[in-house]
């Protein structure tokens, strides 16, 4: 019996598909730097996400992780270094990348299915409304929330918020999809709802969507990514790089569980530890009471 | 023990016996007060008409109130709808483009405090009918608070707005239509409502000089000619109508901030 079999909820994730094209780079970030009215935010950052690929951005708050994410929607700009996708340089937001914010995705005054259908305007100029209408109660369907289209973001919960959110994006068509704190303001048990119909969308959508996903939460990111950048603060840099098997079979509970995500918890911790202690070594000079006894 | 420890708790409010209904409470007050002062003896009884005598004088005038209602309305509508107009447009407009703000903010600063008032002998040297030039005095007067509002809210629009708006693409104009307009519309509404008491004013003080009819020019009239009874009842008249047109105008803010908690 096989660890998956034990775990009805499990998911397995496949392995990842070869990409038939090599020509295609994915996102490329290399020495970055980044700073905010003079100080250093981003520190010589160098990463390269294959298309397809799962990666979680994760750190304290300090770390600029949400800046990496806004430098790589082209929302901002580095001092130094680049930033491209498929080998062209980004200058500015496009459709190419869809972005999914904390809380603030959608606008106050559309309902959901206006707010969906003004991003299928833009993925489909030539469209009749008619049309963008039908595709918007799809995508809502798609998130579970296609009874309520005429609802507006004030009467919903922040889950079903951020469905809708997830449904806009899907909408854009956008073969990257950034995520910054999605289920940040969610409660543990919609948040576990939403990470599984992530996965869930992640898995079914062909081509594979890029996935760069912003949290502090490291469980949330043991459970989603391929690949885990560990992001030090003060200023932003990466302090460590975990790759997750494809094959590891995942589920909630395996997290909470299993020894080799506990190790990897444990290392990812130690991380953080050592880089507040490099920092507060760095910047102040501690004297022991016991100093001149 | 913990029944008590909540009841000890001051809940932070002075509750008055007449709570709820302090508004009303106070306008009989008033009323009442209005009554008795008119009647004592040292009062200048003709100056000072009690409300008994206003509202009869109020029901005997009420004809022509409503004839002058009309008449003021159609110099006030559009005066107001044209400042409504050419502020929303232009005030989105600048607040969208920091370049213009800076270029305007300075005249604005200097052109918004001069009283509108000012206008009036250009509006009748100027303008070919007595209609035309109140139209333009209410339209001086309601512009600026329209105007600067709607360029404060264009102009602060909320930057995750900003960020969603850039990320699906949308072009300049579609960016104001659909975006900076409805996130800028609790300060628009603002600006309105201030524009519409200043539209009443200057309707008003436009109506002294040369209107046939109209309600300044009613109070005006029996100011003139010493009927006091009739020039309160104008006043008592004027006061509701305005109230009656800010509330309508409240009543459509808050079915348009639906979305605003």
């Amino acid at each position: 019996m096989t660890a998956a079999a034990l775990e009805p909820k499990a998911l397995v994730k496949p392995k990842l598909p070869i990409i038939a094209d090599q020509s295609l780079q994915g996102l490329e970030v290399s020495g970055v730097h980044f700073a905010y009215s003079g100080n250093p935010v981003l520190q010589d950052i160098s990463l390269q996400i294959k298309e397809g690929e799962f990666v979680a951005l994760l750190g304290p708050s300090g770390s600029g992780k949400s800046t990496l994410l806004r430098l790589l929607a082209g929302l901002a700009f580095p001092q130094y270094g680049s930033i491209s996708w498929r080998g062209q340089p980004v200058s500015g937001p496009s459709l190419e990348r869809g972005v999914v914010f904390q809380d603030y995705s959608l606008f106050p005054w559309m309902n959901l299915s206006q707010n969906v259908e003004l991003a299928i305007s833009k993925a489909h100029k030539r469209s009749s409304r008619k049309w963008r209408r039908e595709l918007a109660k799809e995508y809502l369907d798609l998130v579970g929330l296609g009874s309520q289209t005429t609802k507006y973001p004030h009467e919903l919960s922040g889950g079903m918020r951020q469905r809708s959110a997830i449904a806009r994006t899907l909408a854009l068509g956008s073969p990257v999809l950034l995520m910054d704190e999605p289920f940040g303001a969610l409660d543990p048990v919609n948040r576990s709802k939403l990470q599984d119909l992530l996965i869930e969308v992640w898995r079914d959508a062909q081509p594979r969507k890029t996935v760069v996903f912003v949290t502090h939460d490291i469980d949330e990111a043991l459970y989603l990514a391929d690949r885990i950048i560990v992001l030090g603060s003060n200023p932003g840099r990466i302090i460590d790089e975990i790759e997750l098997s494809a094959e590891t079979p995942r589920s909630h509970a395996s997290i909470a569980g299993s020894t080799v995500f506990a190790e990897l918890r444990s290392r990812i911790r130690k991380r953080f530890q050592e880089d507040i202690l490099n920092h507060i070594h760095a910047t102040s000079v501690i004297h022991s009471p016991a100093e001149g006894i | 023990m913990n029944e008590h420890k909540h009841k000890s708790v001051p809940s932070g409010a002075v509750r008055l016996p007449l709570s709820g209904y302090e508004g009303i409470s106070f306008l009989i007050a008033l009323l009442g007060a209005w009554q008795i002062i008119s009647v004592l003896p040292f009062s200048a009884n003709y100056l000072f008409p009690g409300p008994l005598q206003t509202f009869a004088a109020l029901r005997n005038a009420l004809p022509e109130l409503i004839k002058g209602t009309v008449s003021s309305f159609l110099i006030l509508l559009p005066g107001f709808f044209l400042a409504a107009l050419v502020g929303i447009l232009w005030g989105l407009w600048v607040g969208v483009t920091p370049a213009l703000h800076r270029m305007f903010s300075p005249f604005s600063r200097l052109a918004a405090p001069i009283p509108p008032t000012i206008y009036i002998p250009y509006a009748i040297a100027l303008l070919p009918t007595f209609h035309s030039a109140a139209g333009f005095i209410v339209f001086a007067g309601a512009f600026w608070p329209i105007f600067l509002n709607t360029a404060t809210g264009a102009a602060s629009v909320p930057g995750h707005f900003r960020d969603n708006a850039r990320i699906l693409g949308l072009g300049r104009l579609e960016y104001i239509r659909r975006i900076v307009f409805p996130a800028s519309l609790p300060h628009i509404f603002s600006g309105l409502s201030v524009s519409l008491v200043f539209s009443f004013i200057m309707l008003t003080v436009a109506e002294l000089f040369g209107a046939q009819n109209g309600l300044g020019r009613f109070i005006q009239l029996y100011a003139d000619y010493a009927d006091y009874p009739k020039m309160a009842a104008g006043i008592l008249y004027v006061g509701s109508v305005v109230f009656l047109s800010t509330a309508a105008l409240e009543l459509i803010r808050k079915r348009t901030l639906f979305w605003v908690r």
